[in-house]
């Protein structure tokens, strides 16, 4: 029945303390060998493939993001152009591996932002009664909402660009950590051993520190990899939608949006953009996949 | 069944509560201001401060709220400020479309899942399980517009067998086979990521179910494989299903956001975001306040329907 439900946020109970676990005080394997194999290996070989071309775009890119090639207007692929050229001449190739650089603020800076203060609030918000409830009504009521229709309200406040998807990601990613984190202590702190450390006088700040975050790192670990691949999603939607960064800037998903509008003249437009983005989806998600089978092992 | 309801009720009310008025706060919090969009950059202090009044914004917030619930319980969702027209027709007009949209994707995204898990699990071949599982991954790795882009290349670019994008000319009642063909994409669109998600779950709660003793009675009297997951896995793994399908059918709406917008299907997703760039209060209260409604409904009704499903629920209370 609802087992199933209730097993992916609750966090492994009494696993510190048995004896495999007697040399690594720390964490239990199995988690982190999850990525040396298989799904997780190929997960993050696509992760690092794109991170790594994001990375280099300076030393890859045979032009700079916005430099415009006299005579070359909407170009096909070509040795010169690898993915051709835009309606203002612009290199694509180029544009697409700075555009990752976008995507990669988003992905492995606003997402664990949120995720932070999601944990954080959960954390101290869930220990007493009172702000446990306040907490949970407002959670209840930033996810009523989809995640595009938030992004459209918020862009109200603060207008089109990046800084929009960035506040858009942390709204959405706060919630949902919050209550995550918030599962792991109300199961947590039920355990005997956690009551033991209460008793010995144990103040509250070092029992979340000491006993519930190390328990509850592996759903949270989960949830980040499925949120990242997210994070991704909602910028190349917003960017589609005309609420992400701002031209000239270039990001996986305007670029994508450039390719919609030019497609009947120039089909080849987006295909690079697109794989780029599936890519990445695809690498945080067998990850996540991984990392989820290790857990349920 | 009643009694469950009206003790889910109370709570489901006083989420929306709030929400309307933290929505219409938010809303006129919004920098902006419609009084200077409506008048115009040249009108004078005295024009401005007429339409101000005429639009009931000098009174305090409290009492604009108020006189706003007041006529929200008249069934009078007031007039947009900008595109003209009654609220109510053009949240009607927008709510069809996207609820067609919405509703069909939902129903495909079931009939593959049921298909698929039970495929999967009768068949329990090796190959079977890696496709299926393959294509599980791909969908839901693919987002909504990448799949929406290669949709229209593939079937209104390259073989231009289907519309690219719109709703039919004259409704979806005059010519069903033309309202088909408009349908198809976006529907298919939509329902990848829901029925992917929607048939990992269930797949993998049928093969718990399938671990539970009373399978293996059943097997020992003979019962064929086929037979028990059909008469009775299915039956005990729907329940969760079904509050997963909740989930699923919210997110399929914040998602048709992003469809209608790929597919220039005139619904909610456009409205919203022209109510809200015009600053057009009443249209955005409306429909933000249907949103969150929405959400508070699929979630009772999910309650509901795991009560139903699921005795347990109904008697013991604890939901």
């Amino acid at each position: 029945m609802s087992e199933s439900l209730i097993d992916i946020a609750a966090p492994e109970a009494g696993s510190p303390g048995s004896p495999d676990d007697q040399f690594d005080h720390r964490r239990r394997p199995g988690i982190w060998t999850a990525l040396r194999r298989g799904k997780g290996l190929a997960g993050l070989i696509l992760i690092g493939v794109v991170v790594a071309l994001g990375l280099l775009a300076p030393v890859l890119a045979p032009h700079s993001a916005t430099e415009q090639i006299p005579g070359a207007n909407l170009v096909g692929p070509s040795g010169a152009h690898w993915f051709g050229t835009d309606e203002v001449n612009r290199d694509i190739f180029s544009r697409t591996l700075y555009g990752i650089r976008t995507d990669l603020i988003v992905v492995f800076l606003a997402v664990p932002i949120g995720a932070a203060i999601g944990i954080l609030v959960g954390l101290i918000s869930s220990w007493w009664t009172f702000t446990d409830v306040v907490a949970q009504r407002l959670f209840d009521l930033v996810l009523a909402f989809p995640t595009l229709i938030l992004a459209i309200a918020l862009t109200a406040f603060v207008g089109p660009g990046l800084r929009t998807v960035f506040f858009v990601i942390v709204a959405v990613e706060l919630p949902v950590f919050g209550r995550l984190t918030r599962t792991s202590v109300r199961t947590v702190r039920e355990m005997p051993y956690v009551e033991a450390a209460h008793v010995v006088g144990a103040g509250s700040l070092w029992q979340l520190r000491r006993h519930v975050l190390p328990n509850s790192m592996e759903p949270l670990l989960v949830q980040l990899a499925v949120s990242m691949s997210v994070a991704v999603f909602v910028e190349g939607a917003m960017s589609f939608l005309g609420l992400g960064v701002r031209p000239p800037q270039p990001s996986l998903g305007s670029l994508i949006r450039d390719g919609v509008r030019n497609m009947y003249d120039a089909p080849f437009f987006a295909v690079g953009p697109l794989a780029l983005v599936v890519a990445l989806v695809l690498g945080l998600l067998l990850v996540s996949q991984a990392l989820a089978e290790a857990r349920r092992a | 069944m009643g009694a469950y309801l009206l003790r889910r009720l109370p709570s489901a009310l006083v989420v929306l509560a709030i929400a309307s008025f933290g929505i219409f706060a938010l809303v006129r919090m919004v920098p902006g201001d419609p009084v200077s969009t409506l008048a115009g950059p040249d009108a004078s202090p005295e024009a401005r401060a007429a339409i101000r009044a005429d639009l009931g914004l000098d009174q305090p917030l409290v009492t604009q709220y108020v006189a706003w619930l007041g006529q929200l319980a008249r069934g009078d969702f007031g007039t947009s400020y900008r595109i003209g027209g009654s609220v109510k027709d053009l949240v009607a007009d927008g709510a069809v479309n996207t609820i067609v949209l919405t509703v069909t994707a939902l129903l495909l995204a079931m009939a593959v899942a049921l298909v698929c898990s039970v495929l999967a699990v009768v068949l329990d071949n090796r190959w079977v399980n890696a496709t299926l599982s393959f294509g599980n991954t791909l969908a839901i790795a693919l987002p909504t517009f990448v799949t929406g882009l290669v949709l229209i290349l593939l079937f209104a670019v390259v073989f231009p067998v289907l519309p690219a994008g719109g709703t039919p000319p004259d409704g979806f009642l005059a010519r069903p086979d033309l309202s088909v063909q408009y349908l198809l994409l976006p529907a298919v669109c939509l329902a990848l990521g829901a029925g992917a998600a929607l048939t990992r779950f269930l797949t993998e709660s049928l093969r718990t179910e399938l671990r539970q003793p009373y399978v293996t009675t059943a097997r020992a009297l003979g019962i064929s494989r086929r037979r028990i997951v059909l008469t009775q896995a299915l039956r005990n793994a729907l329940p969760s299903a079904v509050t997963v399908l909740g989930i699923q059918f919210g997110t399929l709406l914040g998602g048709a956001v992003l469809v209608e917008a790929i597919f220039t299907w005139p619904g909610l997703g456009g409205l919203i975001e022209e109510a809200i760039s015009g600053r057009d209060y009443p249209l955005v209260q409306v429909l933000l306040l249907l949103s969150v409604m929405v959400f508070v409904v699929i979630q009772l009704f999910t309650d509901v329907i795991h009560a139903w499903l699921d005795p347990r629920i109904r008697i013991g209370g604890a939901a």
